[in-house]
């Protein structure tokens, strides 16, 4: 019960230190336990013995944090949901999550207000249900704990269905752990938060800014979108700890002033979610010649990450490709061929992570569960479908075994976007290109045949099909570059010929 | 080297499609073509063809969110 021990202590010791910052709002630490506490009194009154997990819906808003905190000392986990994620998207979370709680702190999505089978609280009925509640001390006993669901997370899934990775409070613990005593981080800093609350790189500065005491300085994407401001927020930040994707810090470095005159206090720089390239880490050591470089590795489902490794000159001079690291003390990791036989150092084949890290499984799900979850060596294990090998200890990423792809480090499923793309009225069929520059996805490329339409030039057609497609998929989904052909190859089994459509849209 | 030419191919690369060439006050942001990552290649690409260094910092997306607008920035800058 240690996180929870932990944000408790300073919420007494220093109750007017400062738990978050986002876009000038703030949260004290005091005030995060106090209104967590009241929150989650008042949930426990109204749900009573429903313990459906709670969706927390909005971008970066600091009562997110005390939705968060109120859910789990409640004893129940909750689901964080980005206010970027489109409505139907949302309304199938609901439906898979079986969720009657929908906490938003940010703006409520229109068709859910009419919706009656759930409690929908924006920010006033927060705030009130906290004043109501006020000076509430819910029991230890009923917060979340061991093997329970912490929290939720739904990442892309083939089938068209996003899916729902649980992570247990023995998982987070396990990951909290590693952070506070393998990178060298310490109490009261301040971290960067880049990452929304749905994506789990999220986590590895959450929890571990608030297990420490630190402070939560938050990027939204308004501020992403507009490096100018942008730029204006990082200045004032005074953050020591860096956590985003390596598309993040590249896009800062496009701008010279991104450099330790700008940011003084820089101590550790922490990446996850796609590949870091040499390059970057360089560029980076220059800019920044006294902090610290860490590169990580692990999928959702074995809690944000499970290898690390110190990117110092000696490796960036041995490795054009850099390494993830070696694992966590608690996790081990194989490589496997199709068969499931284990491979020597330096043969290529699937990663697979067994240890505390690994989650239970999909909520809800047990047909996707029991495709990638087994036991291994008696430990929970998972198939991440990554391609890897080992070389010299350290594991090395190398693609994908299945269509799943990052762009811009969101993880998707490039089958779960045709099938929505097929369900448009105007497409009769339809594939996605991944085109690649540098062993990196550059961008997404649709393929369709039209069907019969009224618009006079191609552009028009895809500005619809953009449009219709933004009802049904995150921004970040959402093809970039959209062709136009009258049939797709296909295999000799029936499955539309990826391999040839690339070449002839000229891949 | 002609800014206008050069900065109509630029973002015909970058956001996959002629029409920013057809229509040259399409809104880039809010049509979808151009994000940030978008943009990043786009400041590359006026450093390497037109010499002109622009400052991450110094892209005000308000001021830079059509072709025609991208255009008369570059023509006049000092």
């Amino acid at each position: 019960m240690e996180l929870y021990a932990k944000i408790r202590k300073w919420s007494q010791s220093k109750p007017d230190a400062i738990a978050v910052i986002s876009n000038g709002a703030q949260l004290t630490y005091s005030e995060l336990e106090q209104y967590s506490n009241s929150l989650s009194a008042f949930i426990s009154e109204k749900m009573n013995e429903n313990k459906a997990p709670i969706i927390v819906y909005g971008h970066m808003e600091p009562l997110m944090l005390v939705c968060f905190l109120a859910a789990v000392k409640s004893g129940r986990a909750y689901i964080p949901i980005d206010a970027s994620i489109p409505e139907e998207r949302v309304k199938k979370i609901i439906n898979d999550s079986g969720a009657t709680v929908f906490l938003s702190p940010g703006s409520v999505p229109t068709s859910l207000l009419s919706d009656g089978r759930f409690i929908v609280m924006d920010h006033h009925d927060i705030n009130e249900a906290i004043a109501l509640y006020k000076g509430a001390e819910p029991s230890s006993e009923q917060f979340v704990k061991d093997d329970e669901n912490f929290y939720i997370i739904y990442t892309s899934g083939s089938t068209g269905n996003p899916k729902g990775v649980q992570i247990t409070y023995n998982n987070l613990t396990s990951f909290i752990d590693w952070m506070v005593s393998d990178f060298g981080l310490r109490e009261n800093q301040r971290f960067l938060n880049q990452a929304p609350f749905s994506f789990d790189l999220s986590v590895m500065d959450l929890y571990p800014c608030l297990y420490l005491g630190g402070t939560l300085w938050t990027i939204s994407k308004d501020l992403i979108v507009n490096p100018k401001q942008l730029f204006e927020s990082l200045r004032k930040s005074n953050i020591h700890v860096w956590t985003s994707t390596p598309s993040f810090v590249e896009m800062c470095l496009m701008d010279p002033q991104f450099s330790a005159e700008m940011l003084p206090y820089m101590e550790t720089f922490l990446f996850c979610g796609e590949m870091l390239p040499n390059e970057t880490a360089r560029k980076l050591k220059t800019r920044f010649p006294n902090a610290v470089i860490y590169n990580t590795y692990g999928p959702t489902e074995a809690t944000v990450a499970v290898t690390s490794v110190e990117i110092n000159d000696e490796i960036l001079n041995e490795y054009p490709s850099l390494p993830v690291g070696i694992p966590k003390k608690d996790v081990e990791i194989f490589i496997i061929d199709e068969k499931g036989n284990e491979l020597n150092e330096g043969e290529k084949g699937e990663i697979v992570i067994a240890g505390k890290s690994v989650s239970k499984g999909y909520f809800n799900n047990e047909e996707l569960t029991q495709k990638s979850f087994f036991f291994y060596r008696n430990q929970p294990a998972y198939k991440t479908g990554d391609v890897g090998y080992i070389k010299n200890g350290w594991l090395f990423c190398a693609g994908r075994l299945d269509f799943q792809i990052k762009l811009n480090g969101y993880r998707m499923e490039i089958e779960e976007i045709e099938v929505q793309l097929r369900k448009l009225s105007l497409v009769e069929s339809a594939v996605i290109v991944p085109i690649y520059k540098d062993n990196k996805c550059q961008y997404l490329m649709a393929v369709v045949v039209p069907k019969a339409h009224s618009f006079e030039k191609e552009y028009q057609l895809t500005a619809h099909l953009k449009k219709e497609l933004q009802q049904l998929l995150p921004a970040y989904m959402i093809p970039k570059k959209f062709v136009y052909v009258s049939s797709l190859p296909m295999t000799n089994n029936g499955k539309a010929d990826r391999k040839q459509i690339a070449n002839e849209v000229g891949v | 080297m002609n800014v206008k030419n050069t900065v109509l191919e630029l973002l015909e690369e970058i956001c996959q499609t002629d029409v920013v060439k057809e229509n040259l006050d399409i809104e880039l942001f809010e049509e979808g073509l151009l994000d940030s990552f978008g943009t990043v290649s786009l400041l590359v690409g006026i450093e390497e063809k037109l010499g002109i260094h622009v400052g991450i910092s110094e892209f005000d997306r308000e001021q830079w969110s059509t072709p025609n607008k991208i255009i008369s920035i570059l023509e006049n800058w000092a």
